[in-house]
This record gives structure tokens, sequence and C-alpha cells, in this order.
């Protein structure tokens, strides 16, 4: 019997205290920095070395190079860099596995669209995407021995 | 006078149709605040617009009426059980003035009236050819039934003392004190038998959204179903204000603070009596079908019996008799 009036107790008291819903699309969640989020891809740092297709098992990257425009210098610069995030399964290794932190994991993750078109990203989309850009991109080495992309 | 008596319907209907609209974004923000969440918040400010936005979807909605359905129970059913509901009110007293039949027998009435929404509600139930709304309206029914006899009985020891079945009587000879002090026993007996009355958890296993999917308006859409739905909010409206009345004193001040209008305070104490059933509902879970019926005749009934006695008794007692 007094479990009921007990009850309508902690109902009761429940009622004053903070909610814990989050008022999520109109305010961003904060995610943790590690977080394995839309690539942002800078041209300028990129070598051409073709690694991140060859290990992204999805094969969701389509990459080409071209020579260097400046006879002056030797090796390629980059001329096509696409990501089909319809199939891309953002597991990190792309850019985990680039030399010169040129494709590097942002914290954004909001890939909804209408249209599964605008799910394949270009070079120009993805240079573009540089809101919240990860830190720490490094995992195998500790913070701060390795420079990691600004 | 007689503008009144063909207007004060209309005003009436308009200002339920307004209560039961802000009732329902109450009942559905008090039960996001119990769930430390902060309920419709999206539509209009503070989700004011919220149920408006829900009526409007159902009022669009297609009406469709099931192929194997009994189509004109299944058109009739919405009425006999809304009509009742909006009838019943007329013998509430919001304040001294603002009543719309003041007869003699207008506990009788209410009772009388109320409880043929069931028929409403079974019709639907049987109409709608569905296995689903059949069990929920015979739930409904068989519910509906057994509690109504100690909701009435628990309510004879008030008539016992004030010898009138006129609401208005009651509502004067509170004066002194409620009648939920010496009638502690039947108040209680009367908020379980409403609640149960009303169909609300937990006694809401007519309707049971994870056994029956909805009850007895399963195959209802539309406007029909928005019928449904406003005849067990204007209950909501009838119980409260029948357990304002009969427990609460009505428009009777407390501490002898006339200066606040009548009508306030009906609406202060009406508006915390359903704030207690949506706190309830809230609170508690649905009984098992077996317990239900148990409930009523084991436990309810015979202490609504008991409480007559006792009334009877205490009528005799020369220190006790003034409050009997």
């Amino acid at each position: 019997m007094f479990g009921l009036l007990k009850g309508l107790g902690v109902t009761l008291k429940n009622m004053t205290k903070p909610k814990v819903t989050y008022n999520y699309p109109a305010e961003p969640i904060p995610v943790p920095d590690r977080f394995r989020g839309i690539q942002h891809f800078d041209a300028e740092k990129c070598i051409v070395c073709n690694q991140c297709a060859l290990v992204c098992p999805t094969d969701c990257i389509t990459l080409t190079g071209k020579r260097n425009p400046d006879p002056e210098k030797k090796g390629k610069v980059i001329e096509i860099y696409d990501i089909n995030f319809e199939i891309c399964i953002l597991c990190d290794l792309c850019t985990e596995v680039c030399p010169t932190e040129a494709i590097v994991m942002t914290n954004n993750f909001e890939l909804a669209t209408y249209s599964r078109d605008d799910l394949f990203k270009n070079m120009q989309w993805l240079h573009d995407n540089n809101q919240n850009i990860r830190q720490e991109n490094m995992s195998s080495k500790p913070p701060g021995a390795a420079g990691g992309a600004k | 006078m007689d503008l009144f008596f063909y207007l004060g319907p209309i005003i009436l209907m308009l200002l339920l149709l307004g209560f039961v609209t802000y009732a329902i974004l109450f009942e559905r923000k008090v039960i996001g605040w119990i769930q430390n969440r902060p309920g419709p918040n999206q539509v209009g400010p503070w989700g004011l617009f919220q149920t408006i936005a829900d009526v409007a979807k159902l009022l669009l909605k297609e009406d469709i009426v099931p192929g194997k359905a009994d189509r004109a129970l299944f058109k009739l059913a919405p009425i006999i059980a809304f009509v009742p509901a909006f009838a019943i009110l007329a013998v509430i007293p919001f304040t001294e003035s603002w009543q719309f039949g003041d007869f003699a027998v207008g506990l009788l009435y209410y009772i009388a009236i109320s409880s043929i929404t069931i028929i409403g509600i079974l019709t639907g139930a049987w109409a709608s050819n569905n296995k689903y709304s059949l069990l929920g309206g015979m739930r409904s029914a068989a519910q509906m039934i057994s509690y109504e006899i100690p909701l009435v009985l628990s309510v004879v020891g008030i008539v016992m003392t004030t010898g009138s079945l006129d609401l208005n009587d009651i509502v004067l000879a509170q004066k002194k004190v409620w009648f939920i002090v010496p009638q502690f026993l039947a108040f209680l007996i009367f908020l379980i038998a409403s609640l149960a009355e009303l169909n609300r958890t937990p006694f809401d296993l007519p309707e049971a959204e994870s056994e029956l999917v909805a009850g007895y308006h399963v195959e209802y859409t539309g406007f029909r179903f928005a019928f449904f739905m406003l005849a067990e909010y204007v209950y909501v409206f009838a119980m409260a204000s029948l357990t304002t009345c009969l427990f609460l004193g009505g428009w009777l001040p407390l501490f002898g603070l006339t200066m606040i209008p009548g009508i306030l305070w009906f609406l202060l104490k009406f508006s915390l009596v359903v704030f207690s059933l949506f706190w309830i509902r809230a609170t508690m879970p649905r009984l098992r079908v077996d317990q239900l019926m148990q409930f009523a005749w084991k436990v309810l009934l015979p202490l609504s019996l008991l409480n007559i006695f006792l009334t009877a008794i205490f009528k005799e007692i020369p220190v006790l008799s003034s409050f009997y």
C-alpha cells in the first residue's frame, strides 16, 4: 500500500530534476576528439602515394595524380580525389596510413541527404570540409611526438 | 436568460475543446517532466500548438471504414460515446450561479448518463469487425460496469450525510469541512474507481497499446477516432469536476478566502485533480486483467459497503454526527 505512495513521491521528485535530453538538431552534440567523422582532404600535402586507396576496405576512394606542372620539381600532384560515402565505413584506415596527413578525420558526421548522388564527394568538397578537424591524428604515436595536421 | 440557454452550451463546448487541447499537452508535458525530458516543445512556443497540429492531422486524414465492418453502427458508435460525455456536464455546478441544469437528482443523472458511453464503445468495438477491437471493447464493458458499482456506492455515504442528490446541496454541505476528511475512505474508493471508469492507467486495459494495439478504436481513423479521444478527455473533465464537487468542496473557498472568486477556487481544485490523474498515469504500471476484476469485486465493493455502514453508525454517535 505505501509502496504506491512511495512511487508517487519518486515521480513527483523527478519533475524538478534537470532534463537529460539533448536539443540535438538545434545544438550540436560535442563528440570526443579521435571521433571518426567525415574526412578533410588537403591537396597541398598529398604526394599521390595511393596508400589510402589501397588500404581502403570498401574501395570507396578514387584518386589520380599528374606530373607536377613545375618542371623543376619531382613527383606528382593530385588531380582527382573522390570518396564515395555510400560505401565509406569511416574506418579511419586511410587517415592512419597517410604519411603526410593530407587526409584527416573531422568530428562532423551529418551525411543524411535526399539523394544518393549527393553522397559522392569530390576533392573540392572534402577540402572545404575544414570545420572541427580532429587534432590527434597519430593514434600509433603518443600525442606531441608527431606534429599532426593543423 | 433565453440567450444563455442557447449560447451557454456552445460556449461550454468551446471551453471544453480548449481544455481538451491543453489537457493533452499538459499531460504529455507532465509525463515528460517525470521522465526527465522536456515534453513536446517543437510546435510553437513551449509546444503550445502541438495538440492543434495533431488534431489538424487527424482531421485531414482519410476517413476509412473497413470493408467488413457494420457501416451504420461503425459510424454511430463515436456519437453514442461522445454525446453522454457532454450531456453530463449539464449538472456540474461550476459556481453558485454557473450551472446549466440544476435538478434534485443531479448525481444520479451524472452516473446514469455516463454509463451510456459503454454502449458506444462496445458498438464501435463490435462494428469494427476486428478481434483486437472486440477484445478491447469486451474488457472495457466488463471493467466499466464492474467499477461503476463501487463508484456509486462510495458516493452513497455523501448522499446519506447531505440527504440530497443535488450537487448544489452537496457542495453547500461542505461549508464547515470538505467531505474528503470525514469520507476519506470513500474518496480513495472514488478516486480508484473513477480512474477505472476513465480507462486511464493503471486501468487502461481496454486500450493496452502493448497487447491490444489500441483496443476498441483500432479500426477508427481521422475524425471518428478524434471523437473517441475527445469523449475520453471530456470524461476526464467531467470526472475531475465531479470529484471537486463531491469531495473538495466545489467552488467553496479554503480558509475563508472569499475575495478570490468561486470559479477560481473551482479551477484550482479541478486542476489539482487533473494533475493527479496525469501523475498517477506516469507512475503506475497496468494491472493484470484477472487482478482487475478481483480488485473491483473483492476489495473495492466490500470497502464501499463498509463505508456506508460506518457513515450510518457515525451519524448516530453524538460527537461525530456533526460531520456526518
